[in-house]
């Protein structure tokens, strides 16, 4: 099925990018009284229906974490300089820095294959995003979330937690409504971030909706003096989107109805301090919340950690960086399970590139960077679990067998989750785009279970 | 896509042309040959072999000489390193794999690397180090492979079949193109959208409705004469700097504190405003703008008539002060991060050229080797650096001097000023003293650099570590934009005054380009360039290269004036196009790079917020004196939302980083750490929450309110009233019937007249006919 939707946007009456997916799957009385933001049906059955990504920005050293490099000969040479155990049943090798997300080996697949274009962090983070690494390109959860729509129309379909700059989250050419929205920024403190201006008392629910529909109507007559601004309509919807998240993010993003118990697994608001690239971003309450904006129906979650770029100090950095993050990721985990989301839930674990190794003994402890090989891994939404797909070489310098490239990773998930993965387009300046981009992507059937 | 793989496609299609396939020539590498070997070759053969195979180490290994030509050739040990142009064949190749022998030997590099090598064995391994000087291109000597450092040049005005339609040259260089592909421009503008978009594009606000009555009257008498009356009379307002300073301030990646040092604390730029006020004085007096980067760069250098000359020069060298530090704290590179930071907001603020890449090893694509970065960095160590006490938190950043003006009055703290944040010692908890000034309480200071006492060349820093030194560099330039003559940096002297010359020449292939690049952008939403802090090998192209050659030889010609720019720019008939287009017309240019038409664009961060002020009659043209935080030499971070309500200019907030202001926030606000000539234009619910809710917006519409209540008993009137202090001009009697059947129903829910106009004045502050200028 082609998601191209060149003819149909041309001649749709108001223009919504969604129309021409709605009107493919013959929904479109629906799209048009909801908004783009209206849950769509999969191409193919679907193994997982939303998506938590906890991005690790910095390139975290996957011989320390996942990749486990022994020494192999008589001559020392790079590899991992923690140790490892192997874990549960399916006996994962995991690093000694990671005890709590070692609990859940038999639910991780991991893919040490990984490999991507640059070690240059600005443009691997953005491919990784958007598969582009230099211009500003719809983000992987705006194309999820202009593929599928979402469960609540009352929270925007696509939060990026603790982010980066807006080029990360950006719908770039897909309509404003699959834009990501921000809460808290990278690199400060995320204990107290909250959506600005969420809420206010000075006039009554049904006063507002009556001011709003008075805009709106002013909007549509602008928009009908001035055809095919397709920025214009956006501006609409999002209004919407604005008016109707004042209900119900305020509850969400206010983690006070949550046990001792729970904060404590999370350890929310226990990071105190720096620690070299080890900021402070109150990684637990980013984890709590993507679990409630998870169980509330948010079709794609980032949550971010940084930097794992640990240069100089890697021993330290990244032991405090596994450390911050090791807990929360493991209580997300048993919360999605035990809240029977994990099956329908991927979870995505990495960054835009790994670490070379440190070669044991011989004293030097700065790493550099690697997109050569590194390690993702998933979990729930119908990956295998306890699985290890893909190898590096005996130093970890690079990806062997099993290579993944971030395109396959995108279209892997994007086919995950009930979308083709090549094929979900967009027109655009003239021609189709796609998160794949001109190479595309090969779906990686060997990670489904 | 992969544009690494292109670039190589065409540096090899390049050396094919040359003959450098075929073996190592005797007249030497071509110039694409030698910019591949100092990119990728040299600097890795010197990071990890030269260590053990050059002739001055200890123990030569394997007898293999790898810092010249014939050593690689010659071999060692184990046979010849490389085999012309069979990079399969090849001991070099073999090593570097990692396969039988095992180079270098801590462990293997990067893949990208080695396949660099193979391309460069693939090529014949071209080598400069014992060859022939290179020669240019054979093809085209004078040219340049990237298009940005080929000269300016001047040229001829295209024939257009239309030439009627053409205003200036600017207009036959845009509809050339336009009637190449066949097509024509859309129709001029209405006067009434042409007004707005004037009003806004010069000085940042919106004109009243009497304004756009008067012009509209105007241009039907005789329309030239009333657009160039118009454009003089905004050129000539103290508005214009308001606005035009802020574009530049954006570059100038201004702000009124570091930001966050990594350590989560931000300490405050108390002086910084001083700076902020000089940008708008020098773009309002329409200071050339080849004086205004040289003042920046090394006004304290410059001979001065008076003391308010001497303090203004003092103030603009604010531009290499304001940079967004690192902690002091363990921090051995922070004297070169600040380097670092001066360098990139010349590099890529004045030449759209990212420089600063070079910190750490050549520039992936650029041609900026890191020799030339350090020749550059030797100028900005040898020039201190003053930005304040930074909050009196040393492991931030250490204290430094400030510049004491003259001629600026005092300003002492008001007398019930006491400073709320109190700092402690992290070991003990108690407050912690605050140091005293070591100037008199209100004595005028100002940020800026100054050069230090013994001007000396830098070293490399190797990976971009400042302990780890390699050879001098002498002081000088970037060499690729080819303004060969020497460069004579007097031996007491940082060099800034030479850079600020060399900079400013006339014939620098970036200077010129990208700031008449700037200013066409700041005026149609698009550069002729698209990327315009990035003329490099990654930047954008230009859509019209010949435009912006005119534009840049006319603006020298003018004698380097801002203001004649845009009025040249704006009296085209290009840029009186109207917004709107025939659909073939949208269809067939369908990003408009032909500029057929205007792009329609949302209202910046500032000019939303001035226009609101505007319409609720609440602005208060005064510029500010000062800054909310001119007494305050804290630590933000400490100190909760400083931020106050103010009906000033956006322009005069405080521009706190990592804290800016709520008022402005929800619309794109750069970080103001690094330059940003051009801004996001997102559309997310947050914007349309600041609308809903923010104390500011809220604030206005009652304002507004109050204001309609007293103008008149009659609702209708009322109404008006409220459309043509929002929008500009009447209500259509449709509008008017909505409006006032929302104030209706919305009085009898809440039985409050006052919060019933409120409620239509915010609705209308809501909506996209108020943000859009067309």
């Amino acid at each position: 099925m082609n998601f191209s939707r060149r003819n149909i946007l041309q001649s749709a009456s108001c223009g919504f990018g969604y129309l021409a997916l709605q009107g493919l799957l013959g929904d479109q009385a629906q799209a048009a009284s909801t908004g783009g933001l209206a849950p769509k049906i999969a191409t193919h059955p679907a193994r997982a229906k939303r998506v938590i990504f906890l991005c690790m920005s910095g390139g975290p050293a996957q011989l320390d974490t996942f990749d486990y490099k022994p020494q192999t000969g008589k001559k020392p040479h790079p590899g991992s300089v923690f140790s490892f155990r192997q874990h549960g049943d399916s006996g994962l090798q995991i690093s000694e820095l990671l005890p709590e997300t070692a609990r859940h080996a038999d639910k991780l697949c991991v893919i040490n294959g990984m490999h991507a274009d640059t070690g240059i962090h600005a443009q691997s983070f953005l491919q990784l995003h958007t598969g582009d690494r230099l211009r500003v390109r719809p983000s992987l959860g705006s194309w999820v979330t202009y593929g599928l729509g979402t469960e609540n129309q009352n929270l925007p379909g696509f939060i990026s937690l603790n982010t980066s700059k807006s080029s990360i989250y950006s719908s770039a050419f897909l309509p404003s409504i699959y834009n990501g929205t921000p809460i808290g920024v990278n690199g400060e403190n995320m204990t107290k971030a909250t959506i600005a201006n969420i809420a206010s008392d000075h006039l009554p629910r049904s006063t507002r909706r009556r001011q709003l529909d008075f805009v709106q109507s002013l909007n549509r007559q602008h928009l009908e003096a001035r055809p095919g601004d397709r920025k214009l309509d956006s501006v609409i919807e999002s209004m919407e989107l604005g008016f109707r998240m004042q209900s119900e993010a305020p509850g969400l993003l206010d983690i006070s109805d949550e046990t001792k118990e729970t904060l404590e697994r999370y350890r929310v608001g226990q990071q105190k301090e720096s620690v070299g690239t080890c900021k402070v971003t109150d990684f637990g309450r980013q984890c709590l919340l993507a679990r409630r904006f998870c169980e509330a129906g948010v079709r794609f979650i980032e949550v971010n950690h940084g930097s794992w770029d640990q240069h100089k100090n890697h021993r330290r950095d990244l032991t405090e960086n596994c450390r911050v993050t090791d807990a929360p990721i493991a209580a997300l985990l048993d919360d999605l399970e035990q809240r029977g989301l994990l099956d329908d839930t991927l979870v995505i674990w990495g960054g835009e590139f790994g670490r070379p190794g440190l070669t044991p003994g011989n004293g030097k402890n700065e790493t550099g960077h690697n997109a050569n090989g590194f390690t993702f891994w998933l979990a729930g939404g119908g990956v295998k679990s306890g699985y290890v797909h893909g190898k590096t070489d005996p130093t970890g310098a690079r990806a062997v067998e099993g290579k993944v490239h971030f395109r396959d990773l995108h279209a892997t998930i994007l086919h995950m989750l009930g979308l083709p993965g090549n094929d979900l387009k967009y027109w655009h300046a003239g021609r189709d785009h796609r998160l794949t981009g001109p190479e595309g992507g090969k779906v990686e059937t060997d990670l489904f279970a | 896509m992969n544009h690494t793989r292109n670039l190589f496609t065409l540096i090899i299609a390049a050396a094919v042309s040359n003959g450098a396939l075929t073996t190592l020539r005797a007249e030497g590498p071509s110039r694409e040959d030698v910019t591949f070997f100092e990119n990728r070759i040299r600097p890795v053969l010197v990071k990890h072999c030269y260590e053990c195979h050059t002739k001055d180490s200890d123990e030569v290994g394997g007898k293999l000489l790898l810092d010249t030509r014939d050593g690689l050739l010659k071999g060692g040990e184990t046979g010849a390193a490389l085999v012309s142009g069979k990079p399969g064949e090849s001991l070099l190749i073999q090593a570097l794999r990692w396969q039988d022998i095992q180079m270098p030997p801590e462990e293997p590099l990067p893949e990208n690397i080695v396949n660099d090598f193979v391309k460069w064995i693939e090529k014949g391994a071209p080598d400069p180090r014992t060859a022939n000087p290179a020669p240019k291109n054979e093809n085209n000597p004078n040219e340049h492979e990237l298009w940005s450092l080929n000269p300016v040049t001047n040229p001829d005005v295209p024939d257009v079949q239309n030439s009627e339609w053409t205003h200036d040259p600017i207009d036959r260089f845009v509809l050339a193109r336009i009637e190449a592909a066949g097509l024509q421009p859309t129709d001029d503008a209405q006067p009434r959208t042409l007004i707005r978009r004037l009003h806004f594009d010069l000085i940042g606000l919106p004109p009243s409705f009497d304004d756009i009555q008067q012009f509209v009257a105007a241009y039907e008498h005789d329309q030239e004469m009333a657009v160039e009356q118009l454009v003089d009379s905004l050129l000539a307002s103290p508005q214009f700097g308001e606005r035009w300073g802020r574009h530049w301030l954006d570059v100038a990646r201004y702000g009124e504190s570091n930001g966050n040092d990594g350590l989560g604390r931000n300490p405050t730029f108390p002086h910084a405003w001083r700076y902020r006020d000089y940008v708008i004085d020098a773009l309002n007096s329409d200071t050339p703008y080849n004086r205004f980067v040289t003042e920046q760069i090394a006004g304290d250098l410059l001979p001065s008539d008076s003391d308010e000359q001497r303090d203004r020069h003092l103030i603009a060298t604010g531009f290499l002060a304001m940079a967004a530090k690192p902690a002091k704290a363990m921090n051995n590179n922070f004297d070169m991060d600040v380097v670092a930071d001066q360098i990139d907001v010349v590099g890529r603020g004045i030449m759209g050229l990212s420089v600063a890449c070079a910190r750490c090893h050549d520039h992936k694509f650029d041609p900026v080797p890191m020799r030339e970065y350090y020749a550059m960095a030797g100028i900005f160590t040898s020039t201190e650096t003053m930005w304040g006490v930074a909050g009196h938190e040393k492991l931030t950043a250490p204290a430094t001097s400030l510049h004491v003006l003259k001629a600026a009055p005092k300003a002492l703290p008001p007398a019930d000023f006491v400073e709320t944040v109190i700092l402690k010692e992290s070991a003990t908890g108690l407050p912690k003293k605050i140091p005293k000034s070591k100037w008199p309480a209100g004595t005028p200071l100002a940020m800026g650099v100054r050069d230090q006492g013994k001007p000396a060349d830098a070293k490399i820093n190797v990976k971009g570590d400042a302990k780890k030194l390699g050879e001098v560099v002498p002081r000088g330039f970037v060499s690729a934009c080819g303004l060969e003559e020497p460069v004579s940096i007097p031996e007491k002297q940082s060099g800034r005054v030479e850079l600020a010359q060399w900079l400013t020449r006339p014939d620098h292939p970036l200077t010129t380009r990208v700031i008449v690049n700037r200013v066409w952008q700041h005026l149609f939403g698009e550069g002729i360039v698209a990327t315009p802090d990035d003329f490099g090998v990654y930047g954008a192209r230009p859509t019209h290269p010949q435009l912006l050659d005119h534009l840049a030889t006319r603006f020298v010609q003018d004698g380097w004036s801002i203001k004649r720019l845009i009025r040249a720019i704006v009296l085209s008939r290009t840029y009186q196009l109207s917004s709107s287009a025939t659909e073939e017309l949208l269809a067939k240019d369908s990003t408009n790079s032909l500029l057929t038409r205007h792009n329609r664009r949302r209202l910046d961060a500032e000019s939303i917020r001035d226009a609101m002020l505007a319409a609720s009659g609440q602005l208060d043209l005064q510029p500010a004196d000062g800054s909310l935080i001119r007494h305050r030499d804290i630590l933000v971070n400490l100190a909760g939302n400083l931020h106050e309500p103010s009906s000033k200019r956006s322009v005069y907030l405080c521009y706190l980083r990592s804290a800016p202001p709520p008022e402005l926030a929800a619309f794109d606000l750069p970080d103001f750490i690094s330059v940003t000539g051009k801004r996001n234009l997102s559309t997310i619910p947050g914007q349309a929450l600041h609308l809903f809710n923010s104390p500011f917006v809220l604030n206005q519409a009652t304002r507004l309110a109050e204001r309609l209540a007293d103008s008149s008993d009659d609702k209708s009137e009322r109404a008006q009233l409220a459309f043509r202090q929002v929008l500009n001009r009447n209500a259509t009697p449709e509008e008017l019937d909505q409006a006032l059947q929302l104030v209706r129903l919305t009085q009898a829910e809440l039985n409050s007249e006052n919060k019933a106009w409120a409620s239509l004045a915010q609705a209308l502050l809501a909506t996209n006919e108020f943000r859009y200028v067309d």
